[in-house]
């Protein structure tokens, strides 16, 4: 997701970043009206886009280091990893949040059935594998 | 054996807005010329809410539209024109189905979709957002062929990839809904739609009797901007101020947009019917979505600098208080002009 992203996006001396696709925005003017026109985000949009998308890659160093300290288990990552909030995990495995709050630590983690880790593989799109030992 | 092939015979429009696009685009299907921001502000999509106890994505719930599917039901409604709207459809596969039965009798058929797995949506804004809109209008084998508003060109995408941004989950989960037009009357009245329209936005946006909605919202919402800075810290202050210029500028849709896109609209209604009044509210409008642009601005601005003294927020929440009085007296006059 976030390579994707890097990929498509390229830094310019306007400084935009984001440059997948031209939108169409409205202008007014006094003495022109209403116009409309085709192009990219202004680079001030750019800016406040960029700031969610950091936000998310702190939250990600966050768990990051909770799960070297042995806090969180690899579920709370690949959550963080896939953009998602616990609420829309709860939707996703059809759980209440409480349950997967519990998944999230390690010592419920231990615990999971095989086929409720297939269910959370699927859902992150990874192997059973991948999901045990996540490359943080 | 060839794959089977169904294509309808559909003009992909860009618009500002998704729903306001799909409905003005579906409309021209049938052979009425209605502009994009004539559905918007017939469909009333025009809206704002601040809900402070509710987090959307680590923020307030802040929002400058109406509803998902608002605008496509009300300007339907308001147009006398019959359509179906299938809000809810348990079964996935069903979901697809009916969508292949609806191409094969040749109706362009407009979903709700979230766009965090949507393939062809720009990288920037896949975030778990489920308000989004569009339409497809044919199908090849297993690709379908959609139109989405946001994107300059019309797109494919697989049926398994269709299927799974159709039952996305989270706040304001799509459910499979989808809906489309059955027949529409020959002539349009578009002064009984913009009569009705005019007056919910009105209502909405002053009338309605809680203090988080509408033009109130907006006030409560420049107070609480000022007092983030010393009650979250910096770093927090700026995500929450970013999260406004977010809902109000991008994530695909137009936001500050809105209001020009409602600006658009009074000042078509008023070249329509002739009427000075509402050609002075169009103008009236688009001033304040000018400030609103410049508010994004030197939002944006202070975002990024990472020095943020507090008169910063300070001035911010002044802009913003004026911006819901210029916005109120547009609505104050609005509901006194008589069509």
């Amino acid at each position: 997701m976030h390579q994707e992203e890097k990929q498509n996006s390229e830094q310019t001396e306007e400084g935009l970043l984001y440059t997948y696709n031209r939108e169409l925005f409205y202008h007014f003017d006094k003495e022109k009206g209403f116009s409309r026109e085709i192009d990219y985000q202004v680079p001030a949009n750019q800016t406040i886009i960029r700031q969610s998308w950091d936000a998310a890659e702190q939250r990600l160093d966050e768990v990051r280091s909770l799960i070297r300290a042995g806090k969180r288990s690899p579920i709370a990552y690949y959550m963080e990893k896939t953009l998602m909030e616990i609420p829309i995990l709860a939707d996703y495995m059809e759980m209440g949040k409480w349950r997967i709050r519990r998944h999230m630590k390690p010592k419920g983690f231990k615990k999971l059935k095989p086929e409720i880790l297939e269910k959370y593989a699927s859902i992150f799109g990874i192997s059973v594998d991948a999901l045990k030992n996540p490359e943080l | 054996m060839e794959p089977k092939k169904t294509i309808i015979n559909y003009t992909h429009r860009q618009a500002g807005h998704c729903e306001s696009g799909t409905t003005s685009n579906l409309l021209n299907f049938y052979g009425h010329k209605l502009s994009e921001p004539m559905a918007f502000g017939i469909g009333n999509g025009l809206f704002f809410s601040y809900i402070p106890f509710l987090q959307v994505q680590f923020a307030p719930m802040i929002t400058f539209r109406n509803f998902p599917n608002v605008v496509f039901h009300r300007s339907a409604k308001y147009l006398g024109i019959d359509a179906t709207v299938v809000k809810k459809i348990k079964d996935p596969k069903e979901a697809m189905d009916a969508l292949d039965r609806n191409l094969e009798k040749g109706i362009p058929t407009g979903m709700q979709v979230g766009v965090f797995n949507l393939t062809f949506f720009p990288p920037e804004y896949r975030m778990y957002y489920n308000m989004h809109n569009l339409v497809c209008y044919g199908k090849e084998g297993n690709l379908y062929h959609i139109s989405d508003t946001v994107l300059e060109d019309t797109q494919v995408i697989s049926y398994d990839d269709l299927l799974r941004v159709r039952y996305a989950k989270g706040a304001f989960a799509p459910n499979g809904k989808m809906y489309w037009i059955n027949s529409v009357p020959k002539e349009l009245d578009i002064r009984a739609g913009v009569i009705s329209g005019i007056k919910k936005t009105v209502y909405e946006m002053i009338k309605i009797p809680f203090p988080l909605v509408g033009v109130r919202g907006l006030r409560w919402m420049a107070r609480d901007l000022k007092k983030w800075p010393r009650k979250h810290g910096y770093d927090k202050a700026a995500f929450y101020l970013g999260q406004i210029i977010r809902m109000n500028e991008d994530v695909g849709t137009g936001g500050a947009g809105f209001r020009f896109i409602y600006g658009a609209f009074l000042k078509e209604a008023g070249e329509l019917f002739n009427h000075a009044e509402l050609l002075e509210t169009s103008e009236m409008m688009g001033k304040t979505s000018n400030q609103w642009r410049e508010f994004s601005y030197l939002g944006a601005r202070n975002c990024k600098s990472r020095s943020k003294p507090v008169e910063d927020y300070n001035m911010l929440g002044d802009m913003l208080l004026k911006i819901a009085s210029m916005e109120e007296s547009v609505y104050k006059k609005l509901d006194k002009i008589k069509i």
